[in-house]
């Protein structure tokens, strides 16, 4: 992996990030909201090699931290997105290639979604955060999982194609 | 060599975990790393989410307005009759008149309290995926903003500023579940706390198990020292359901806000507290019912 696809792949995340911030946030979705973000950077993820998941988890957290709504510690997304990264990287070859039956691939992007969400409140709570109420965070998880399942189709073969674009002519050997 | 591999990756996640963990205990540990990169960002940020506000502002609603189709015909009437009504006055722009009315009702509010205050357009919502609800509003530290500054809108409390950067700042919702202010019930006096719930229903609890509270009451900031977080006179919501229970030691109520948090356009961030608290004066009051009274009179053709 060259540094110069490290550096392609956290703007292109950087611009996701930036759409999801000024644009998906501002749309009030009828049950909670929607992380465009966390969707695309689960597609990423899956999509990279042991090392890449583990690099991209961490880059991606750490521009998840920079949320300016955000009031937890700078660095805790990173812990959490780099858990995830390495959860990938463990278990994609047990999974087998998902991209070719896209449901599952679907349903596997949604709920490590879930996954980073949760994992997020429970690092959160160990650090002595308030979590609020558990219907609410149920909702909020549950709501996330749902639009991460049904909005995802639209956008997927952009990420996929930025991603192959972003490649080095060796990786796409 | 795939054994090389695998203790690189081990190696390499232990980096990143931590140097993750390293991150967490600087910002914990009070180095405000995160404070200004954060405020970096929202500096960047701020105007680009000044262009998608214009650019977005009529489909921001979309999903709520296609949640709220199934109205009645009635209500369905209404609404022609009015928007008939709206075009022969030639209105122009109607996301403008509505952030206008929102702007003369929330100075009039602000100019009733005797409140300071600074009105802004909002931009952005928090994402969800930080737990939090937030707003974003286009003033900042050049407009005289500080953190902890109680924002209004034409209905009452919104929220609290969080944080400021110099063109926006960043308001913690009232609907948010850690969300917690001291109020007072309009009339009675009885004081409790209400805290959000995450949507447009709030819990209050009545500090005093004794005390009367019925559905309908009306409930206000009480406000706080120096009128920062809460100024004092807010209307905040109204009680909605009494839970009365003989063993515990305070009361609980729900309560429904009287701002409509999902669809606030326009705000004002309280600057400066009144100098006399306005206690009940900022309540809602009912519209007047107008009562006309009709006598028939004999039609000429009747009387012959």
């Amino acid at each position: 992996m060259s540094r110069i696809r490290v550096l392609n792949t956290s703007i292109l995340l950087f611009a996701i990030f930036l759409l999801q911030e000024t644009v998906v946030s501002r749309i009030n979705f009828p049950i909670d909201g929607f992380s465009l973000y966390l969707a695309a950077l689960m597609i990423l993820l899956s999509l990279e090699d042991r090392n890449g998941a583990l690099v991209f988890g961490f880059i991606g957290g750490l521009i998840m931290d920079l949320s300016v709504a955000a009031d937890t510690p700078f660095g805790q997304w990173a812990l959490v997105l780099t858990a995830i990264g390495y959860l990938f990287s463990v278990n994609k070859e047990s999974i087998g290639d998902f991209t070719d039956s896209p449901i599952i691939f679907l349903v596997f992007i949604s709920l490590a979604s879930a996954l980073s969400l949760l994992l997020f409140l429970v690092i959160g709570a160990m650090l002595g955060q308030e979590i609020g109420a558990l219907t609410h965070v149920v909702s909020i998880i549950f709501a996330n999982t749902l639009w991460s399942f049904l909005i995802t189709p639209l956008f997927l073969p952009a990420i996929i194609k930025a991603r192959t674009a972003l490649l080095s002519n060796r990786e796409r050997v | 060599m795939a054994r090389g591999g695998g203790n690189r990756s081990r190696l390499l996640l232990i980096l990143l975990l931590v140097s993750s963990l390293f991150l967490i205990t600087l910002d914990l540990r009070g180095v405000n790393l995160a404070g200004s990169i954060r405020s970096g960002v929202a500096t960047v940020f701020s105007p680009v989410e000044n262009l998608f506000s214009k650019l977005f502002s009529p489909i921001g609603n979309f999903a709520s307005d296609f949640r709220n189709f199934g109205q009645s015909k009635s209500k369905i009437k209404q609404l022609e009759k009015e928007v008939d009504l709206l075009k022969s006055k030639e209105v122009l722009d109607e996301d403008l008149v509505g952030q206008l009315s929102q702007l003369k009702n929330v100075l009039d509010l602000a100019g009733r309290g005797g409140y300071k205050v600074v009105a802004a357009k909002v931009i952005n919502r928090g994402s969800s995926a930080t737990f939090k609800q937030t707003l974003t509003i286009d003033i900042g530290s050049r407009d005289g903003v500080s953190k902890n500054m109680t924002v209004i809108s034409d209905g009452g409390l919104v929220g609290v500023v969080k944080s400021v950067n110099a063109n926006s700042s960043i308001v913690l919702l009232m609907s948010d579940p850690t969300f917690k202010i001291g109020v007072r019930i309009a009339g009675t006096q009885g004081i409790g706390v209400v805290s959000g719930q995450g949507g447009n229903k709030y819990l209050l609890q009545l500090l005093d198990a004794t005390g009367e509270i019925k559905v309908g009451d009306v409930l206000v900031a009480r406000g706080s020292e120096g009128g920062r977080p809460f100024v004092p006179g807010v209307p905040v919501g109204t009680v909605t359901s009494v839970q009365s229970n003989a063993s515990s030691i305070t009361q609980n109520a729900d309560v429904e806000g009287l701002s409509n948090l999902d669809r606030i356009g326009v705000v004002a961030v309280v600057v400066s507290a009144p100098k006399q608290d306005p206690r009940d004066s900022l309540i809602p009051k009912p519209a007047p019912t107008v009562t006309v009274f009709i006598t028939p009179t004999p039609s000429p053709s009747a009387s012959k």
